[in-house]
């Protein structure tokens, strides 16, 4: 790499722009080799990456390449979300794009997903999911145009977070034509949770947590 | 130098900040207001109150477009904004009008802090700050020519609240 000119931001972006590139290689593979070091190794010389690439750009190994994996998906489904239009549609149905479009980013690697989600789910590695998940979380209320800047944007976040993550695993086992199962699935549980009008009063709510401990606590907002 | 914050993390503590102290300053007002809505002093506090709404409202539009999370101290700026503003206010006029001086002098300089920092990076923000500032010392005289010196025990009673809202700004950047 030419490291002389380059700001910060550039040499950010070669390094996500190969890392990508690395990824899209390897998911295809995932399903017979597993998520390995070696077989990121293999996705990586055969993108036309340097030896020792792979190494280099996910030094803590497979979780690195997993969470990178949640980022792109991430990004995929905000490019996604941009090409339509949906600034017409109601808060709900726009979150439940986004959601789709989320999952659909890894539709054609499922195993892929599965198998992620497997080591995810080991205990030394519950954290960073957590944490990509709730990355992943923001990411979709802001592809659906949240625009809170209270602490509802912490209730938003949190209320999202299991539906999304049922609708992932409901996904994983979802055999119907181009999921239409997990579509509906995804709509009974934001219909459980983000329920227009109850969502809004709900939020609001609990946007006043003096209002956790009974409704009768100071009405001070009028 | 290391430790210090990336251009990203400065712009969104910049921003979380901003919002939060705007919200503390309408709030401030509203508790004023509860008390003194009916005084003599009520127009003038409505008028700044108005100009902090203004405020907010521009931190606001600005923290989605820039993806940053709000504090998640906002509920305690809630009521600690209200309970400042009613509080001061309980003591008299001239005791509110010497909490706006307190918490404007220390917003004056956090302000010119934010835009020495922001510098060439970030014109249009830098630009927002320094518009802002000059508001809130304009806050800072309305309140100096309505009689804030002549609060009881002016030195002590702005001192608190200059250490109160300096710990404010500090824990807003951060949580």
């Amino acid at each position: 790499m030419n490291s002389e000119a380059m700001t910060v931001e550039e040499a950010d972006g070669e390094v996500r722009a190969a890392r990508d590139a690395i990824l899209e290689a390897v998911l295809p593979q995932v399903a017979f080799d597993g998520w390995t070091m070696k077989t990121v190794a293999a996705a990586a010389s055969a993108a036309g990456q340097p030896a020792g690439a792979a190494e280099r750009l996910f030094p803590q190994g497979v979780i690195d390449v997993l969470s990178h994996l949640s980022d792109l998906s991430d990004r995929k489904m905000l490019a996604a979300m941009a090409e339509r239009e949906v600034d017409a549609a109601g808060m709900s149905d726009r979150i439940a794009m986004a959601v789709r479009l989320r999952i659909e980013a890894n539709a054609p690697h499922k195993e892929a997903v599965r198998r992620a989600l497997s080591f995810l789910a080991l205990p030394q590695n519950t954290r960073v999911a957590a944490k990509n998940t709730l990355r992943t979380v923001d990411a979709l209320w802001y592809a659906a145009g949240d625009i809170a800047t209270d602490f509802s944007y912490y209730t938003k976040r949190g209320l999202l977070a299991p539906v999304y993550v049922a609708t992932v695993l409901y996904w994983l086992d979802d055999d119907s034509e181009d999921f239409v199962d997990t579509w509906s699935f995804l709509a009974r549980r934001l219909d459980n949770v983000l329920q227009i009008p109850r969502l809004s009063g709900r939020l609001r709510a609990m946007a006043n947590p003096l209002s956790w401990f009974g409704r009768h606590g100071p009405r001070w907002t009028a | 130098m290391p430790g210090d914050p990336t251009k990203d993390q400065l712009v969104q503590r910049v921003l979380r900040v901003d919002q939060a102290g705007e919200y503390g300053a309408v709030r401030i007002y509203e508790g004023q207001l509860a008390v003194l809505g009916r005084s003599p002093v009520g127009p003038v506090i409505r008028q700044m109150a108005e100009g902090e709404r203004e405020h907010l409202a521009t931190f606001n539009a600005l923290l989605p477009q820039r993806r940053v999370r709000p504090t998640l101290l906002h509920p305690f700026w809630h009521v600690a904004g209200y309970a400042l503003g009613a509080g001061t206010a309980l003591l008299g006029a001239r005791a509110a009008m010497a909490c706006t001086v307190a918490v404007e002098e220390v917003i004056d300089g956090h302000y010119a802090r934010q835009v020495a920092a922001l510098g060439e990076d970030e014109p249009e923000l830098r630009d927002l700050c320094e518009r802002t500032r000059q508001e809130e010392v304009e806050h800072r005289d309305i309140s100096l020519d309505h009689g804030a010196a002549g609060a009881p025990a002016y030195k002590a009673l702005t001192g608190v609240i200059k250490a109160g809202s300096r710990a404010a700004i500090w824990l807003s950047e951060r949580i």
